[in-house]
């Protein structure tokens, strides 16, 4: 058999997993807010309604596999372990921030943790992941390399090109599609002729699915198969998450490209109270400790802006510092 | 000339199984394509309207687009009016929209065991003819669209004797405190997997038990693990069930495609129509059927399977076309 016994998951790695769900939802919840108050400058996207995709597909990863990441980044960033308080002090503009204030949400990375960065442009996250492909493979460890994006990207080249390389090289990447229905406010049976974006693997030969992205259990079980193909070394996987954003594109956006009722079907499938009935049913947690978790996550995300209020903003002499790299500015120097 | 549905899963030949094993991609412009061919060849025997599943690709409007645009469409198109869901449950609201509908003497199905699972959730009488657009595809079969038209309008016809084509099916039923809480039509696999996921089955490791209504070394998916032991044919007034990972012998079967596994199973035990088979769980579980993990069972809990012959009508595609080349039907 290809696959393995993928579904053997400890209550204690559940929990773990749920956390994620929650600091995702209660950090956008509370970014949503912030941003109506003016006390984060630039553009938000949130990730509401989708933290199943990245929660089930980062569960399956090691600290030293990458993600590459989108505007709508938040999520991926909470769920390969990024901190709240430097991602909530970039949010806010500030010297202790992921990017010392300079990139904001769209731009958040912590190579440390293999967190390629968040992406403003749509669709530059699938070459940079192919590249890191390459790079493992050149390095032959048998890390992987989960690259996200949105279901719009998937019009652009950049998805092409990075699918047919990771097809002829058989690079450890797996493509994980977010298909929430919408391109920025075209819906999807506007700006594609399929309805799922998984057909589009067959085209360069490599496995493509497609699975529901509100469902935890199902992102977790069908990215850790693609995730053991590719540390195997048998190449490159697409998986497309169907899920939805609460949200408009941007916080600010009016949504008036929404059909009635829509939404409302949309958070009848919350991912969350699913994971949490499973809880109830079979005895892994009581309401009482998901209540408490819910407490220690709402002091997690009200600690981190806290920190990101009292950091400084950054300093007018080091606006430039950090743009450029050093091999870039040693040869300036020169 | 009465009418003919046709429900075109979106879904089906998409799941994990194309990265698990070697199951091929169909996608929804090819079905459209097999809907073309159907609603084509149905028209050229008479059939007047044909009643299409709506779906999230719109399958019946865009069939109904470029046959009016190459002025090949002669019948009338309805798409089915109900509110849809995008899932399982579409395709058992068309069938029972279909069933409840005396117009429509013969439905057609694109999918796999899965599909036809759900279609049969609400089809009693009216015969069905299945084509394989899934993975698993023990109840379909592989089957050009433009003949399955025509049999479906021979069928629709109503000028033949239905008992010498079409077969009333076996199903298997799942009780739980007496309740029938679901159906198979081919197998119910009961799985250690404590999660739906993703649904699909493909682990050997987890599998408990097997229920088979049929079995045939032939068949894709786990009622191959039975037949590989003993053959069952859906005429036959029984089933079958038998223990996975366990017994002394090992044996060879295609569970997937492209994936032939070896597998160690006790001898199958003979399940007759309407006996009872009483499972109670030692752990907590899943119960997989026609190949996709569908109920959740608790410790303890006692579930009871039962083989009826309460499936639907199936039609033999060759059968019906030979009936209707004995009758003339083709003769203008």
């Amino acid at each position: 058999m290809m696959g393995g016994s993928i579904l053997k998951i400890t209550n204690e790695q559940l929990k773990e997993m749920y956390l994620t769900m929650l600091k995702i939802r209660k950090f956008e919840l509370s970014a949503s807010d912030l941003f109506a108050q003016g006390k984060i400058p630039g553009f938000v996207h949130l990730y509401i309604g989708e933290e199943a995709v990245a929660t089930g597909a980062c569960a399956n990863l090691r600290e030293d596999d990458y993600i590459t990441s989108t505007h709508r980044g938040h999520g991926h960033i909470i769920a390969k372990g990024g901190e709240l308080k430097y991602m909530m002090a970039e949010l806010f503009g500030r010297e202790d921030g992921y990017c010392k204030g300079k990139g904001g949400s769209m731009h958040i990375a912590d190579a440390s943790r293999g967190i390629l960065g968040a992406n403003g442009i749509v669709g530059a996250g699938h070459n940079i992941a192919v590249g890191s492909g390459l790079a493992i493979q050149h390095k032959k460890t048998d890390q992987v390399c989960v690259c996200f994006f949105g279901d719009a990207s998937t019009n652009q080249s950049t998805f092409h090109e990075a699918l047919n390389l990771a097809s002829i090289w058989k690079l450890p990447v797996i493509f994980v599609c977010e298909n929430n229905g919408y391109g920025i406010s075209v819906s999807q049976k506007r700006h594609q002729a399929i309805t799922d974006v998984s057909v589009r693997a067959s085209a360069y030969n490599i496995p493509g699915i497609t699975i529901d992205g509100n469902d935890l259990f199902a992102v977790y079980e069908a990215v850790g198969e693609a995730v053991a193909r590719a540390r195997k070394g048998q190449g490159p996987t697409l998986i497309e998450c169907k899920t939805y954003r609460w949200r408009g594109h941007f916080e600010g956006d009016p949504v008036v490209y929404r059909p009635d009722g829509e939404l409302e079907a949309w958070i009848k499938r919350d991912p969350i109270p699913k994971v949490e009935k499973y809880f109830t049913d079979s005895g892994v947690m009581t309401e009482e400790e998901i209540k408490k978790l819910n407490d220690d996550v709402d002091k997690m995300v009200k600690e981190a802006i806290e920190f990101a209020e009292k950091s400084p903003f950054p300093s007018l002499e080091s606006a430039l510092k950090d743009v450029y790299s050093d091999i870039v500015e040693e040869g300036r120097v020169r | 000339m009465a009418s003919i549905g046709i429900i075109a899963n979106p879904a089906s030949g998409k799941d994990i199984r194309r990265l698990v094993s070697h199951a091929t991609v169909i996608d929804n412009n090819e079905k459209i394509n097999i809907v073309e061919r159907i609603v084509l060849g149905a028209q050229a025997l008479g059939v007047k309207k044909v009643f299409v599943m709506p779906d999230s690709y719109n399958m019946g409007y865009r069939v109904e687009d470029k046959l009016k645009s190459c002025n090949e469409l002669k019948c009338e198109i309805n798409i089915v009016n109900m509110l849809r869901f995008d899932g399982m449950e579409d395709t058992v609201k068309a069938a029972d929209y279909m069933e409840k509908n005396n117009e429509i003497r013969c439905i057609i199905t694109l999918g796999g065991d899965g599909t036809n699972r759900a279609a049969a959730r609400s089809i009693k009488n009216t015969p069905l003819i299945t084509i394989s657009t899934g993975t698993n595809n023990v109840y379909p079969t592989m089957l050009e669209g433009t003949v399955a038209g025509m049999a479906a309008a021979a069928v629709a016809s109503g000028r033949f004797d239905d008992s010498k084509f079409v077969t009333k099916d076996k199903r298997i039923e799942i009780y739980r405190d007496d309740e029938l809480i679901d159906i198979a039509l081919i197998d119910a696999v009961i799985s250690k997997d404590v999660f739906i996921g993703s649904k699909a089955i493909w682990n050997t490791d987890t599998i408990e038990k097997i229920i088979v209504t049929r079995s045939h070394p032939a068949s894709i998916g786990f009622s191959s693990l039975v037949g590989c032991k003993k053959i069952i044919y859906p005429e036959d007034d029984f089933g079958a069930y038998l223990d996975v990972n366990s017994g002394s012998e090992k044996i060879k079967a295609p569970i997937a495609a492209g994936v032939v596994e070896s597998i160690s199973v006790t001898e199958p035990v003979i399940l007759g129509l309407d006996d009872e088979y009483e499972f109670t769980a030692k752990d907590r579980g899943t119960i997989a059927l026609d190949g996709e993990r569908e109920v959740e069972f608790s410790k303890d809990q006692k579930l009871v399977f039962k083989i009826r012959r309460e499936g639907p009508f199936h039609v033999d595609v060759i059968k019906v076309l030979e009936t209707a080349q004995e009758n003339n039907f083709f003769i203008i």
